[in-house]
């Protein structure tokens, strides 16, 4: 049992894992997803999948939301462009889906970059408003440029195949969705322990205090914003691969406020609590059905027919209530949980 | 130029409503410092409750203004004293997405107590069409550029002359010596959101007038907003005429460049005056470059 934190140098303090146990669970979790496309029925893995491309788009928007404290009413923005990116590339222009996925990456960060460099030098409310203003144009340019995009036809998303792999078939794509959900996780964490992610917390926590120690804040606000925007957009790409198909009608608006509803569900600037609130908030609306389904059959049936409309009544009075009662989300509850258990039965 | 003036009035009246909408921004912003995103569901709420009285107890005018007021008022009221009041003194972030998450909620719960059908506004005028030089414009649109004029008349000899208007503008420019004067700050911010909800109501009334009703109505908010910027965020005069002039502009793209460009029009120009002028035409330049 772990009896404090014996921490002699920088590095242990900045370690990835701080202690075996750590290191066993998520050794464990990490087998459990190998493991789990033998496992479960195409049902559950289906939600396997959403839950692991969504933690990408969370972790992504964690960057900006989480770690530098801006927010962003628009990444479906960025998730509807990389999710084009890849499909103009792949289906259209055939070009390899690694390449594919580089576009779906490049492409919202260069957009990002465009909105993010006007709207950053300003504090405040401003990015959430211009972002929210490029989610509806990018959805009307997608639109309108009809010669690259098929216009409201949307493309086709065949699923890739890479080096040789084909990733065609459900557990094969989980286990793609796996690696990149990984891979974003290991970047995000290495981000956050770096002198770049440092500086984000430092404008986070006060930015007047990190101009004084000499952080160009316009610059790493860009940054942390580009940055968010490239992995929202593999993301999106992802998405529409498993979507199979790529329409502006598929990535509603909800899913910005989906987005923003998972980190603060999970506790802001934390990568834990990214993967956390998601696994909440999508499995929320099945939970909800189940629950709701055992009372009686009609309300099942009014789940059906209104499906849509209680998932974001669900995610906005899940928004309002962490808000709150437990405005450092799951992570926080986690904390407090832990600290209970070790203190019992003193308070602190 | 027959075209073009006909494309300047339509403008105008639907750059009327933007503007009741905006200043229902601007007067939240301006005494309680929050961006309310719930203010397109609100004013929806508010159009649907006057569609319910229309078709339920009487199809009378006044009987509709009343009733809408009434209900716009209670609404302000109850999301301030249930929702927005438990967060006084948390950081913007927090309150921002609590009205993020409620705009939400209303969102969906327009689908379940109403339907997802459109409806007309029928109170047995408004779409009646008068011949003004030629050009027909409609009767309800003549109305809503009217009491859009009256009410920014009204606004401001309340915030210049009225007691409590003056405490508003004092708890806007600083609570904490407001609150030493004497002056009740919660109350002014329930104040403000029964007011920014009555504003807005009356803008909603008038789009399903001319309009019609649809849970797709919650875009005027966002249609609104470009508004409010241009304006200013504080400026609740200055988000009124940044209505029309947003819903000109949206007319004259919509008409020389394409209907694509009438969907996009304000929201490219909320970019532009970020970059040039991001307080707004009449806003008060406390801009902070951090």
């Amino acid at each position: 049992m772990r009896t404090g934190d014996y921490k002699q140098t920088y590095g242990e303090l900045v370690a990835l894992i701080d202690s075996p146990p750590v290191w066993l669970w998520s050794t464990v979790l990490l087998l459990a997803l190998i493991a789990a496309p033998f496992v479960l029925n195409s049902y559950a893995l289906s939600f396997v999948m959403i839950i692991l491309i969504t933690v990408t788009g969370a972790l992504g928007l964690n960057i900006l939301t989480g770690y530098t404290g801006l927010i962003s009413l628009g990444h479906v923005g960025f998730l509807v462009t990389g999710a084009y990116a890849y499909a103009v590339l792949v289906s259209k222009y055939h070009m390899p889906p690694l390449v594919g996925f580089l576009g779906a990456g490049l492409v919202p960060a260069l957009a990002s970059l465009i909105v993010g460099a006007p709207s950053l030098r300003l504090k405040g409310l401003y990015l959430a408003i211009t972002t929210l203003a490029f989610s509806f144009i990018i959805n009307t340019v997608i639109l309108e440029m009809r010669w690259l995009t098929n216009g409201a036809r949307g493309i086709q998303m065949p699923r890739p195949e890479i080096l040789g792999i084909s990733f065609d078939s459900d557990p094969a794509f989980t286990y793609l969705c796996l690696a990149v959900a990984s891979l974003t996780l290991f970047a995000t964490l290495n981000i956050r322990r770096s002198r770049v992610g440092r500086a984000f917390v430092a404008i986070r926590d006060n930015d007047t205090a990190a101009r004084v120690m000499g952080i160009n804040l316009h610059a790493y606000k860009l940054f942390a914003f580009v940055t968010s925007a490239f992995i929202t957009g593999i993301a999106g790409a992802l998405y529409g691969i498993y979507l199979s198909f790529v329409s502006v009608e598929g990535f509603p608006f909800l899913l910005s406020i989906e987005a923003l509803a998972i980190l603060i569900v999970g506790g802001l600037g934390s990568a834990l609590g990214a993967v956390l609130g998601t696994i909440l908030i999508v499995l929320l609306p099945e939970a909800t059905r189940i629950v709701f389904s055992l009372f009686s059959a009609q309300m099942d049936a009014t789940f059906t027919t209104g499906a849509q409309e209680l998932k974001s009544m669900l995610y906005g009075l899940v928004i309002i209530l962490f808000l709150r009662f437990q405005p450092r989300g799951l992570v926080g509850a986690w904390h407090d949980i832990k600290r209970a258990w070790v203190h019992w039965p003193l308070r602190y | 130029m027959q075209y073009l003036i006909q494309l300047l009035i339509s403008g105008l009246a639907i750059g009327a409503i933007y503007g009741l909408i905006a200043m229902g921004f601007a007067v939240i912003y301006k005494s309680t410092g929050l961006v309310n995103f719930a203010q397109g569901e609100m004013t929806m709420i508010t159009a649907y409750i006057a569609w319910t009285i229309s078709t339920t107890v009487s199809g009378n005018v006044f009987v509709v203004a009343l009733g809408a007021i009434l209900a716009a008022v209670l609404l302000g009221l109850i999301i301030e004293r249930l929702v927005m009041r438990p967060m006084l003194g948390e950081p913007v972030f927090a309150t921002v997405m609590v009205t993020i998450g409620l705009a939400v909620i209303l969102r969906s719960a327009i689908n379940f107590i109403w339907d997802a059908y459109p409806h007309g506004l029928d109170i047995g005028m408004g779409r009646g069409i008068v011949h003004v030089g030629g050009i027909g414009v409609r009767t309800g649109q003549i109305a809503v550029i009217v009491t859009l004029l009256a009410l920014l008349a009204a606004i401001w000899a309340f915030f210049r002359y009225s007691k409590v208007g003056v405490a508003m503008r004092a708890v806007a420019a600083d609570d904490r010596t407001a609150l030493l004067m004497g002056i009740s700050a919660t109350r002014v911010h329930a104040l403000a959101w029964a007011a920014s909800s009555v504003i807005a109501g009356i803008g909603g009334v008038f789009f399903a007038l001319s309009y019609d009703l649809s849970p797709a109505m919650f875009q005027l908010g966002l249609k609104a907003f470009p508004a409010t910027i241009l304006g200013g965020l504080d400026a609740v005069l200055g988000s009124g005429i940044g209505g029309l002039l947003i819903g000109i502009t949206e007319n004259l793209a919509g008409g020389y460049l394409g209907s694509g460009m009438k969907e996009v029009a304000g929201f490219a120009m909320i970019i532009v005056v970020l970059m040039v002028r991001p307080f707004g035409i009449f806003g008060e330049r406390d801009i902070e470059r951090v």
